[in-house]
């Protein structure tokens, strides 16, 4: 289901995908945030999309690029890079070779640093605008891309940016859909061979499971040691559980306006 | 902390004796935490601990222990009796000749300084004065206008305010064209973005780039230690969130909130500051055509921030439609309601409808089933109304109102139109 | 005259009808191949006819009977009818046997007739309606021109007016019984279904039997197709078995889904698979459609998709997905139809080929992929529910009498309260058990069901492999689906097993007199069954004599046994939530209330949660094993057996 349109008025689009990893057991998949592009790139008119992904090939790693495939496409690009390398350089090299208009990208990896810097590094090296935190994309016209860009609370922002342009997708996308494993199953990874520079930096730190931080207590400055007495006591009482019984309506809504107040979400 | 220690032997002795009428005052007096002493100097200047006093009550009133160092760092200020805390008695610091800059970018959302920007402030002070001798100065480099008058307060040593319009909105390209020009001029010895969406980690990233240092990202730590180049290591998240990784601290450094203790000892010059080259123009590729309204009641559920939520419990729809637009609040359901008809299939929470993520979720009339739980699992405050204080929603709420929700939500709205009101006829 | 065209009209009609027959296998060889034995098949027919049909069908007695008189008579009358007026072999006895058994048929037909008089909504209309006249039109016929050969009546007897409006009858007659029978017409179900009776997939549920595992994908072939996805897609012999539908609706009387107005309907359904095999659109049919989906909008091709990507096509998918796959409609169906193997084998296509799974089900796959439980829960804390209960692990005691598969209610708080109440139970009765622990995946139930062979058969495999590892005499098990699916369709994949749901196991086990009760003091209890448990496992006893130990006397519902409305949890129904005009569970506990229990007794986590769900429900539910864990009576008789849990505090002690 590669959409296919004439080539003439295609609009060239590359989806950058890594491999994802589950959150709880570490399984390789699909990337969260990539998908979402991928899913982004689907839904632009006209589009040839191409998916690629720089890195090692393996049981892992395959299964998880199949998953892209499986969203309903007939082959992936994979530009084979050994596990330790910088993949910025074959990426950039592979992009100016294939001269998409639009490259998009998810904002973070779910695997090694997971630093986001991938594609700002791409726009820099490439000279090309980079925007972050897309919704979704409006139109494409005259090599100008409209886009939305997502803001806290639902909010959107609109922008336009000139192609070529390398965008990144916020998890207010829309989420990818299902990928199916018949195309996953037939789908064809491409491999190209490219160049590769290794990341000596990141050799020498040191990775661990994340530590769990430790929450900020809310520090109570008060003038006197009094007031501080007062206000930890309060803190251990008003806190959390609180049911209020035998209330008028008039009691109960001025305790829960205090609540959306304190939360600042009343405008 | 650099005041001579004195030592009142009869406080101390109040202090250590739990019996006596005037303990808990003296060991208010002395600072120390709550109401019971948990450090104190003996009486042969051997620090003595009280284990049963360690730790403070949480917010469900469980005794909790915090021993990630956090508290003691807070209450390191208060220390012996030494200046009191008190926010009249800040220091004044004011750096002449610093050794080096260490420049920030807050993102100063709605104009004013966030908690995040106050807590990578408090990270610059860190890296600003590791050395008493040669102390580096903190410059704040802010964009667009600002309602801000605090910036003394958060540590800012210099401040170099750019408030030409080019910078309103979402202008990444000219801010970093700034931002270069602020390298070139001023080379800071370090560049502290807050890791922030569509804030300091696009600005950082772009500018990580663009002078080619590789930043360390979701930094939430660093320590001292002079084995790595600049005499830090920082300790940052990695794989979404995953990992720690431990790095020599690089000169960008975009960090996490709560990456530092903001500033509350001192207060500091804001010397203004200038460039001393004019902004070359620039060609942007990116315009900002401005924000799309949109109205909270169209918010996708799981995006929106505030949810008032309908249940079987409802039986004056108009009022709670009435409600949830007069509070803003995105309206999301029960699977009773959406069956019953009264509410559409995708305002439907819970395992079967959408998993929320709002900060707020005012369950109205909601019996709190455990498929309705499931989709609130991840809420941070959650509100309940309803008759029943028996039911499953009352056990999860932090505020739980028992009562009839279509009187308790006409009052919610009639407060809040009130002190809209009230405010409107002030302004 | 009547006896020169009689041969002519008998033999075209019988000529036409071969014509039919052999476009018809056509149609039907359009589907995939699938080896049956023919001859074998051919030879089982009869038996198979009157015994296993009719033992469905024998379910409405009048009916039957009907069936019998009337199959019966048409059956001989037309075979005497051709040896008798066709090939004029008229001597002896023959045309007596013919003209009562003739007459056997009008009789039947008048039944029929009465039938169709005020036909119930499940019955298909239409065509269907003149049927009973087309039956009375053949026996009355063949009744009238037997009467000169044998010598009743006079050989020219009557008018020739009187012959050729004889003869008339008699073509209308022979053309919807021989006619019809293979180009379509009603009678189409007797060819159909006979043969259908003899190459049926499962032959396994003939002469007493039960096959109710799904079948296996075969995914080691690149090539092989995933489900079906056109109805030529379907095996040659599931084609076969569609037409063999009467239209008798007893399944949409059945259906949950069709009752709670979900758009299917199990009969109509099967007359799209006929419609597509045969192309064209449904405007014809004359059944009660899919709720809320008007007829005549639909149609299909042999070769062209069944559902379509976008748009319509031969069905709708909202249609696949509203199946519970409870089965009622193959328990019910006389003709022995497949439907859930349909419904599941076009599941496949859609989810493995279209990655269209509606709703939650995308979810729940790609958790039961990346977590190996639908839920998405750490699969490493599986037994955090039960860390104060020192379960033995089979990986430190390495082998056991029973594993005690757990299933994933071990993330549900209230699913944990069965669990922990089977274990008591378990240990009250001194039995040796172990669990998996964290290494146990889900049985793969809800993805196969959801059409994702592939994940199941991961999940089975993987199970298989780590059951493979440890020693023990059965399983059991308080969740039916798992229950189904390690016992019936584990198998295909080489896994063997005795497993036992925990209210066969715990009924033995009080058979065996290891376990006491306390009699009982609650109110009035009602049963319910699970369809995993009853018309999957045929379960329907064990339970039942459970709670009669327990001192209950059950007060069933109307729909109960084979017949138990389905709670809406299979299937992964719950999961897809196509929306109809009210929910099963809500059906089902009226059906609870009718009987005024204050508590009803189930034994399934799924029926438990759908139950539980129904706001403002009039008993409470609780699982067999729950009530079984409170009636139990610890003895403290020095005689007994050590309980588990007494052994397990002599080992700490000793240790
Ligand atoms: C497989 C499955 C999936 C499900 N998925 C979901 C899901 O995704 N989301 C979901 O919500 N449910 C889901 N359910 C249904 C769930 O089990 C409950 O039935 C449902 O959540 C109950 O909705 P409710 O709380 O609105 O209604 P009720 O349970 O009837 O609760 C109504 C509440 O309102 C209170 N009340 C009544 N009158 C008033 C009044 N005047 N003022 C204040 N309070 C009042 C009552 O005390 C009661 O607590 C699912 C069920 C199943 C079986
Ligand atoms: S299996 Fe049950 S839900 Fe599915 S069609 Fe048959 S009767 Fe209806
Ligand atoms: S499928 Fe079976 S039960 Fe349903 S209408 Fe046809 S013959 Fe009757």
């Amino acid at each position: 289901m590669q959409p296919e349109a004439h080539a003439k008025a295609a609009l060239e689009v590359a989806v950058l995908v890594s491999i994802g990893r589950h959150p709880l057991t570490g399984r390789a998949r699909r990337a969260d945030q990539d998908a979402r592009g991928v899913e982004l790139a689907m839904s632009l008119d006209k589009a040839r999309i191409t998916l690629m992904h720089a890195g090692a090939l393996d049981d892992d790693s395959e299964s998880a690029l199949r998953g892209y495939l499986g969203m309903g496409f007939q082959t992936l690009t994979l530009v084979e890079q050994p596990r330790d390398a910088d993949v910025i350089p074959a990426l950039a090299s592979a992009l100016s070779e294939t001269k998409p208009q639009l490259v998009i990208s998810g904002e973070r990896a779910e695997q090694g640093e997971g630093s986001g810097l991938l594609p700002y590094l791409l726009a820099e090296r490439l000279g090309w605008p980079v925007v972050s935190g897309l919704a979704s994309v409006e139109k494409v016209e005259d090599g100008v891309a409209t886009l939305l860009q997502a803001l806290p609370r639902g909010q959107r922002r609109r922008l336009q940016v000139r192609l070529p342009a390398i965008v990144t997708v916020d998890a207010a996308a829309s989420a990818a859909r299902q990928s199916a494993y018949g195309p996953a199953r037939r789908g064809e990874l491409r491999c190209t061979e490219a160049l590769a520079v290794p990341d000596e930096a990141s050799s020498e730190w040191t990775v661990q499971p994340a530590r769990k931080r430790p929450k900020r207590l809310k520090i109570v400055k008060a003038a006197s040691a009094r007031d501080r007495f007062k206000a930890a006591a309060a803190k251990a009482e008003g806190g959390g559980g609180q049911v209020l019984t035998d209330v008028t309506p008039e009691q109960g809504a001025e305790a829960i306006f205090k609540l959306l107040k304190e939360e600042g979400v009343l405008r | 902390m650099t005041g001579i220690l004195r030592r009142d032997p009869r406080q101390e002795w109040i202090a250590r004796n739990r019996l006596h009428p005037e303990h808990e005052r003296v060991l208010a007096e002395l600072g120390q935490g709550t109401a019971v002493a948990t450090e104190w100097v003996g009486p042969n200047g051997v620090i003595r601990k009280n284990p049963h006093a360690v730790g403070f009550i949480g917010p469900n009133g469980i005794k909790r222990i915090d021993r990630s160092g956090v508290q003691q760092a807070a209450s390191a200020g208060r220390g012996v009796g030494h200046e009191s805390a008190a926010a009249d008695s800040r220091r004044r610091v004011e750096i002449d000749a610093p050794a080096f800059l260490v420049a920030v970018v807050p993102d100063m959302a709605g104009g004013r300084l966030s908690s995040h920007d106050r807590d990578l402030l408090g990270l610059a002070r860190q890296l600003a004065d590791a050395d008493s001798e040669q102390p580096g100065a903190v410059l704040a480099v802010v964009f667009g206008n600002h309602k801000e008058d605090g910036f003394g307060e958060a540590g800012v040593d210099r401040l170099l305010h750019l408030d030409e319009e080019v910078f309103d909105g979402y202008m990444p390209e000219a801010r970093l064209a700034a931002l270069s020009t602020v390298e070139r001029e001023l080379a800071p010895y370090h560049w502290l973005l807050p890791d922030s969406k569509l804030g300091g980690a696009d600005l950082g990233r772009r500018l990580a780039a663009r002078i080619q240092e590789r930043p360390a990202t979701g930094v939430w730590q660093i320590e001292k230690d002079d084995a790595c180049e600049l005499g830090w290591r920082c300790t940052a998240r990695g794989a979404a969130g995953t990992t720690d990784i431990q790095r020599a601290l690089p000169r960008v450094v975009l960090a996490l909130a709560e990456c530092a203790e903001p500033v509350s000892e001192t207060r500091h010059a804001v010397q203004p500051l200038a460039l001393s080259q004019v902004l070359p123009p620039l060609l942007g590729r990116i315009e900002d055509l401005g924000q799309v309204a949109v109205d909270p009641a169209g918010v996708a559920l799981a995006e929106a921030e505030f949810i008032l939520s309908a249940g079987n419990g409802i039986k004056d729809w108009d009022g709670f439609h009435h409600a949830a637009k007069v509070l803003g609040a995105t309206e999301g359901a029960s699977r009773v309601a959406v069956d019953d008809g009264f509410m559409p299939r995708h305002r439907q929470v819970g395992a079967t409808g959408t998993w929320v993520t709002a900060r707020v979720y005012v369950a109205v009339g909601i019996s709190g089933a455990i498929q309705h739980l499931q989709g609130i699992q991840s809420c941070e405050k959650v509100v309940a109304i309803n008759l029943d204080p028996g039911c499953d929603m009352i056990k999860r709420a932090d505020l739980a109102v028992i009562g009839d929700s279509a009187s308790i939500l006409a009052a919610l709205v009639d407060m809040v139109e009130q002190q809209r009101e009230e405010k409107r006829d002030a302004a | 005259m009547l006896d020169s065209i009689l041969p002519v009209l008998i033999f075209s009609a019988l000529a036409l009808a071969v014509i039919g027959a052999w476009r018809r296998v056509r149609l039907w060889r359009q589907g995939r191949s699938s080896p049956v034995p023919i001859l074998k098949g051919l030879a089982a027919m009869p038996r198979r006819y009157l015994v296993d049909l009719h033992h469905v069908v024998g379910r409405d007695k009048v009916m039957s009977n009907t069936h019998v008189a009337t199959a019966g008579g048409f059956v001989l009358a037309a075979v005497l009818m051709i040896l008798v007026h066709g090939l004029g072999l008229a001597q002896g006895v023959l045309g007596w046997v013919l003209l009562a058994a003739s007459a056997c048929m009008f009789v039947g037909s008048l039944f029929v007739a009465r039938r169709r008089r005020n036909p119930p909504a499940r019955l298909s209309k239409g065509p269907w309606m003149r049927l009973p006249k087309s039956l009375m039109a053949f026996s009355l016929s063949v009744f009238l021109i037997t009467l000169p050969t044998v010598g009743i009546l006079p050989e020219d007897f009557g008018s020739w007016i009187l012959a050729v409006a004889l003869a008339a009858v008699l073509v209308w007659g022979l053309g919807e019984m021989f006619f019809g029978m293979t180009w379509g017409g009603p009678m189409k179900h007797a060819f159909a279904g006979a043969l259908h009776l003899a190459f049926h997939r499962r032959a396994e549920r003939f002469g007493g039997g039960r096959s109710t595992g799904l079948k296996a994908l075969n995914l080691d072939d690149p090539k092989s197709s995933l489900g079906v996805e056109t109805p030529s897609d379907f095996t040659w012999n599931q084609l076969l078995g569609f037409d063999a539908c009467v239209q008798c609706g007893r399944c949409e009387a059945m259906c949950p889904a069709f009752a709670a107005g979900q758009p299917l309907n199990p009969k109509k359904l099967i007359q799209d698979m006929v419609v597509g095999m045969a192309g064209g659109s449904d405007a014809n049919y004359a059944g009660s459609p899919y709720p809320d989906r008007p007829v005549g909008e639909h149609h299909g091709n042999p070769h062209g998709p069944i559902v379509a990507r976008e748009g319509k096509a031969l069905v709708d998918a909202e249609t696949l997905w509203s199946c519970t796959t409870c089965r009622a409609c193959v328990e019910e169906c006389p003709m022995m139809i497949e439907h859930v193997d349909a419904i599941v084998d076009m599941r496949r296509f859609l989810t493995l080929e279209h990655g269209n799974t509606p709703n939650k089900g995308a979810e729940v796959l790609d958790n039961l992929i990346a977590t190996d439980n639908p839920g998405g829960f750490d699969p490493g804390s599986r037994m955090h529910w039960a860390a104060d209960l020192n379960l033995p692990l089979m990986r430190d005691v390495k082998q056991a009498d029973v594993l005690l598969w757990l299933g994933d209610g071990v993330f549900d708080m209230r699913n944990q309260r069965t669990l922990r109440a089977l274990v008591k139970v378990l240990r009250g009765a001194g039995i040796d058990f172990a669990v998996l622990g964290n290494e146990e995946r889900d049985s793969g139930d809800v993805a196969r069901r959801l059409g994702d062979e592939a994940t199941f058969q991961s999940l089975a495999k993987r199970n298989i492999a780590t059951l493979s590892q440890y020693r023990f005499q059965r399983i059991v098990t308080c969740d039916p689906h798992s229950f189904h699916v390690l016992k019936n369709e584990y198998g295909e994949l080489d896994g063997h097993y005795e497993v036992f749901h925990h209210s066969t196991y715990i009924a033995e086990l009080y058979e065996a007199g290891r376990l006491h009760f306390k009699p009982w003091k609650g109110g009035t209890v009602t049963y319910h069954d699970p369809c995993y448990l009853g018309r999957y496992n045929g379960e329907y006893e064990a339970p039942r004599n459970v709670l009669r130990a327990l001192g209950i006397e059950v007060a069933e519902m109307a729909r109960s046994g084979y017949r138990s409305r389905c709670c809406g949890g299979g299937g992964g129904a719950p999961i897809t939530d196509i929306p109809g005009k009210q929910r099963i569970p809500d059906m089902r506990m009226n059906d609870v209330k009718e009987t005024g229990a204050d508590l009803v007794a189930v034994g399934c986590p799924q029926c438990t949660a759908m139950l539980e769900g129904v706001v403002d429900a009039t008993a409470e539910i609780r699982d067999i094993a729950e009530l079984v864990a409170d009636a139990l009576v610890t003895e403290s008789d020095p005689h007994t057996q050590p309980t588990a849990e007494a052994r397990i505090a002599i080992k700490e002690v000793a240790s």
